[in-house]
């Protein structure tokens, strides 16, 4: 039962500026649903229990005159109409069609997406991305086949392995595309997605919540773990474990430090716990915003995950100035 | 029609085999049959055993998803011989999961459901409900199902291929599944025999309904089933093609070279490619596919429909409500079905305009939708319910087939489909309307029509203790993935516990999987059920249902040419509970003063 209290029953949360948008238009949703199929089923649980055999000697053979079917119809076409012209046409025009202007002062970023990586490619302080071509791809070093070399404008690019810092409160721009298959970038806690289709480039835009850092939302997706007892069942312990971190310092009885803060506890520190005699634990995702690939991609489609990590405008502008002077540096993972 | 049986041996009735003078052996009558009844269990039996393969292979999926990298049980041993699971540790692969994963979509659609609905009882009933002898082509007939066996076997033999099965899903999308190993190839041969067996059964299944019409029965005379074959067949005819034409265009990507679907500069693993010249573009087979598989969804769940009006009209005692309003509806549905393709690629890039007009008819699409479940719901009101086993499928089909329906309008709709899109709830959404929608329908058709086909009943107890298990099962396995995947949680993975909202979802995966196992074990008595009836069950008479159409005024089973004297058609479909009539049904082949 532990496991199903710790269970989401409904959206992730949402750290977009216009993901409230997308979220309202879903619950709308469901909530016409939700009056539908129980007026539907109201009805349908009537005649099963009114007009069984025993109760009717005779059907009518003469049909209902109902106007309900009608109404109903009329109803949901309205109710559609409503849902598509005033919550979803507009949401859709300005995801798509209202990119920033040079005003908004955007910050762009292009994704090169591989079997089974994101990369990510920063233009560096000139703010010009340099040159691409797949002649230049060295898997190890130069993953998107930067022209280092050939391309002033490349010389302060950053690229980066499935790690994408990116600063709140800015409007940003996300040319995504792929050197291989068709992926999907997706960024569920931003209410982004976007094929990654190769051959293509394709923007798209959001703008992160201003105030927003990683570090906050790890303490809101924060949550406590039972330790289990010897003999017990570790399944749950290791599954709330897993990519987590402490949030405090976890001392035993005696005083000594068995988890460091920010130490990711599993199912080595367990015997230590115990011995300990912590019963709980408090933890947080170590990497809260992830990036998703939603289309079939091959073989580890299932781990081609990255991590969006957001930050104050300040301090992304120290990462950014600090990773650009390393020139030809490759973040790995 | 080519064979000009003698039908006039009335004393001979329940010989099935009558005069016939050129009487086949036991090849000709049972296996190479031109006989629409045996060419119809032919394809139902072949399409259940497949629909046991293809949810075998969903254990297997749901037994990794729940207990991640495991050893599978029993079979795990078997399943590293083909490359599966691990050879060491058996439990299930990564490629095994992607090769399992596309090939139950494949079998569950392709080989499974329309086969089982438009092959099998299509095949079977709607000849007899019309009061034809046959179907208007019998060798086409015949060969549709042989082209459709060895599509099967060409599928189920891809396991074998080097490499394994198909892994790039049932939706085979380029350049993956160009730079795929020979299962894809495999899976292209199949396809392209599958769809051919479509398309010969479709102008037969046209041409039948169009010319062989007993004396009588006018297009407005035909029972609801009819015109869901008629709309179905009018579908595969027109939707198959571009599949066709782009399954073939990916076999010579694969095979020639060409590059259709192959844009230029791909860099794959550590090289550049080099084998295709590129500028193709991937889109356009997403394109054709979806052009073919959107009114393919309405291949599953019309026919479903159709058995579904049947069993709720002979079991409520009334006339179906609003059956012209349920036919119009069909037709529409079946011509929309083919401007709504492009809403499974809102996330391709797609501009405004466009994703507009798709939007808009997905929308509209959704009414006839609303106004065929409203009409079945209303016919309940005033009627005289008998909870045999059949109806209690056809009556479960309505709640299911509504949740199926309505959590399609938010993947509909773009700006909601931009977080739902390629998450759990897709998989919750199409299930609903195809598992619990219309595989329950289809059981609904057994049940009803097995004492046509066989002159036996089937045992009611053993059929509850299938339905009731069956429809806790389908729930417990679909209904979470709406949480999954509310929750953000992408489609096809291995194991989804790596990610965070995969963990804080797992338990749900859990329960999905306990359902599948409950599912699993309802199977067990309408399996038993089925063959003890087949063999020794109770025998009933020819019309043992009080049912009002054609197909029960034939003996059971009917014998080859299947009417004893050629039927005459006086009444509507749904003739039940006549005021002033003695009897609570009037058969439409005799005239209403009786």
């Amino acid at each position: 039962m532990s496991l199903l209290a710790q269970t989401t029953w409904w959206l992730p949360p949402d750290f977009s500026e216009h993901g409230w948008q997308i979220d309202r238009l879903i619950n709308w949703l469901h909530y016409f649903m939700a009056v539908l199929f129980v007026g539907w089923g109201v009805f349908l649980a009537y005649c099963m229990t009114r007009f069984t055999w025993k109760r009717v000697s005779m059907a009518h053979y003469t049909p209902v005159k109902a106007k309900a079917s009608k109404v109903i119809e009329v109803a949901v076409i309205i109710f559609e109409v409503i849902l598509l012209v005033v919550f979803s046409m507009p949401v859709l025009a300005k995801y798509k069609n209202e990119p920033p202007t040079p005003a908004d002062n955007p910050f762009e970023v292009h994704v090169v997406a591989q079997q089974f990586a994101w990369n990510i490619h920063y233009p560096g302080p000139d703010g010009i991305f340099g040159k691409r071509d797949i002649k230049f791809v060295k898997d190890a070093t130069n993953p998107i086949g930067l022209d280092r070399d050939g391309d002033p404008n490349a010389k302060d690019d950053i690229v980066s392995n499935n790690q994408m810092p990116l600063p709140a409160g800015r409007h940003i721009i996300v040319k995504v595309t792929s050197k291989d298959v068709i992926h999907s970038f997706n960024i569920p806690m931003l209410r982004v997605k976007q094929d990654a289709v190769p051959g293509i480039e394709i923007p798209v835009w959001f703008k992160v919540k201003e105030g927003t850092t990683s570090d906050a939302i790890r303490e809101q997706m924060a949550r406590t773990v039972v330790v289990p007892a010897a003999g017990e069942s570790t399944t749950a312990y290791e599954l709330w474990c897993r990519n987590n971190l402490t949030f405090d310092e976890v001392k035993g009885a005696d005083g000594q430090v068995v988890l460091k803060k920010g130490a990711e506890p599993g199912k080595d520190h367990l015997e230590a716990l115990r011995a300990a005699g912590v019963k709980e634990l408090r933890v947080g995702p170590r990497d809260p915003v992830e990036i998703h690939c939603t289309q079939l991609c091959g073989l580890t489609h299932y781990k081609m995950r990255g991590q969006v990590l957001i930050q104050s405008q300040a301090d992304f502008d120290k990462w950014y100035e600090e990773k650009a002077k390393g020139t030809g540096d490759f973040i790995e993972d | 029609m080519s064979h000009g049986h003698d039908h006039s041996h009335g004393s001979h009735g329940h010989d099935p085999h009558g005069h016939d003078h050129h009487e086949p052996g036991f090849l000709g009558k049972y296996v190479f049959s031109v006989d629409h009844k045996v060419i119809g269990i032919q394809y139902a039996v072949t399409s259940l055993v497949f629909l046991l393969v293809g949810f075998t292979m969903m254990l297997i999926m749901r037994w990794q998803l729940a207990r991640p990298d495991e050893a599978v049980p029993i079979i795990g041993g078997l399943l590293a011989r083909l490359g599966i699971t691990n050879a060491g540790t058996r439990s299930l692969l990564p490629e095994g999961y992607n090769m399992l994963g596309a090939m139950h979509g494949t079998i569950m659609v392709f080989l499974g459901v329309v086969p089982l609905a438009v092959g099998g009882f299509g095949n079977y009933v709607m000849p007899l409900q019309i009061g034809a002898k046959d179907m208007a082509f019998p060798k086409l007939n015949m060969m549709s199902y042989w082209v459709f066996l060895a599509g099967g076997i060409v599928m189920l033999a891809s396991f074998g291929a080097n490499g394994g099965a198909a892994q790039s899903g049932w939706t085979s999308y380029p350049p993956l599944s160009n730079i795929a190993l020979s299962g894809q190839t495999w899976w292209l041969v199949g396809m392209v025999l599958l769809i051919t067996s479509s398309l010969l059964g479709s102008v037969n299944f046209i041409t039948t309904i169009f010319h062989l019409r007993a004396k009588g029965m006018s297009l407005w005379k035909m029972p609801f089933f009819v015109w869901g074959q008629l709309v179905t067949a009018f579908l595969l005819l027109l939707a198959f093609p571009p599949l066709e034409a782009a399954g073939v265009l990916q076999l010579m990507d694969r095979v020639a070279d060409t590059s259709f679907f192959m844009p230029a500069g791909l860099y794959v693993g550590d090289k550049p490619v080099t084998s295709w010249t590129g500028g193709g573009n991937p889109l356009l087979w997403q394109h054709l596919f979806w052009f073919l598989a959107h009114p393919e969804v309405y291949v599953l769940i019309l026919p479903a429909m159709g058995i579904v009006g049947e069993v709720l009209a002979n079991n409520t005692r009334k006339p179906l409500w609003g059956y012209k309003t349920l036919v119009y509806s069909i037709i529409f549905l079946g011509f929309m079905s083919f401007i709504v393709w492009a809403h499974h690629m809102y996330m391709t890039g797609m501009g405004t305009a466009i994703s507009t007009f798709f939007q808009a008819t997905t929308m509209i699409i959704s009414i006839p939708s609303v106004i065929i479940l409203t009409c079945f719901i209303i016919s309940l009101y005033g009627a005289r319910i008998r909870y045999n086993t059949p109806m209690l499928f056809a009556i479960s089909f309505l709640p299911m087939f509504a949740i199926g329906g309505l959590t399609g309008l938010p993947l509909g709709l773009a700006a909601a489909d931009i977080h739902l899109h390629d998450t759990y709830y897709v998989i919750g959404h199409f299930h609903y309307v195809v598992a619990p929608g219309t595989i329950f329908a289809l059981f609904a058709g057994i049940y009803h029509w097995f004492p046509k086909a066989t002159g036996r009943r089937m045992n009611e107890f053993l059929g509850k203790l299938h339905f009731w298990p069956s429809l806790i099962g389908m729930n417990m396995i679909f209904g979470p993935m709406f949480f999954v995947g509310i929750a953000g949680v992408q489609r096809r993975l291995w194991t989804q516990v790596d990610y965070n909202l995969g963990q804080l979802t797992q338990s749900w995966v859990v329960f999905s999987s306990v359902g599948a196992a409950v599912l699993g074990l309802a199977q067990i008595p309408f399996i038993i059920n089925f063959f003890s009836t087949a063999l020794a069950g109770r025998k009933v008479t020819q019309n043992p249902w009080d049912a009002t159409t054609l197909e029960w005024a034939a003996p059971s089973p009917p014998p080859h040419g299947n009417f004893l004297t050629e039927p005459v058609v006086y009444c509507g479909p749904y003739e039940y509970s006549v005021p002033g009539k003695k009897s609570d049904f009037c058969p439409q082949c005799q005239p209403m003063e009786a």
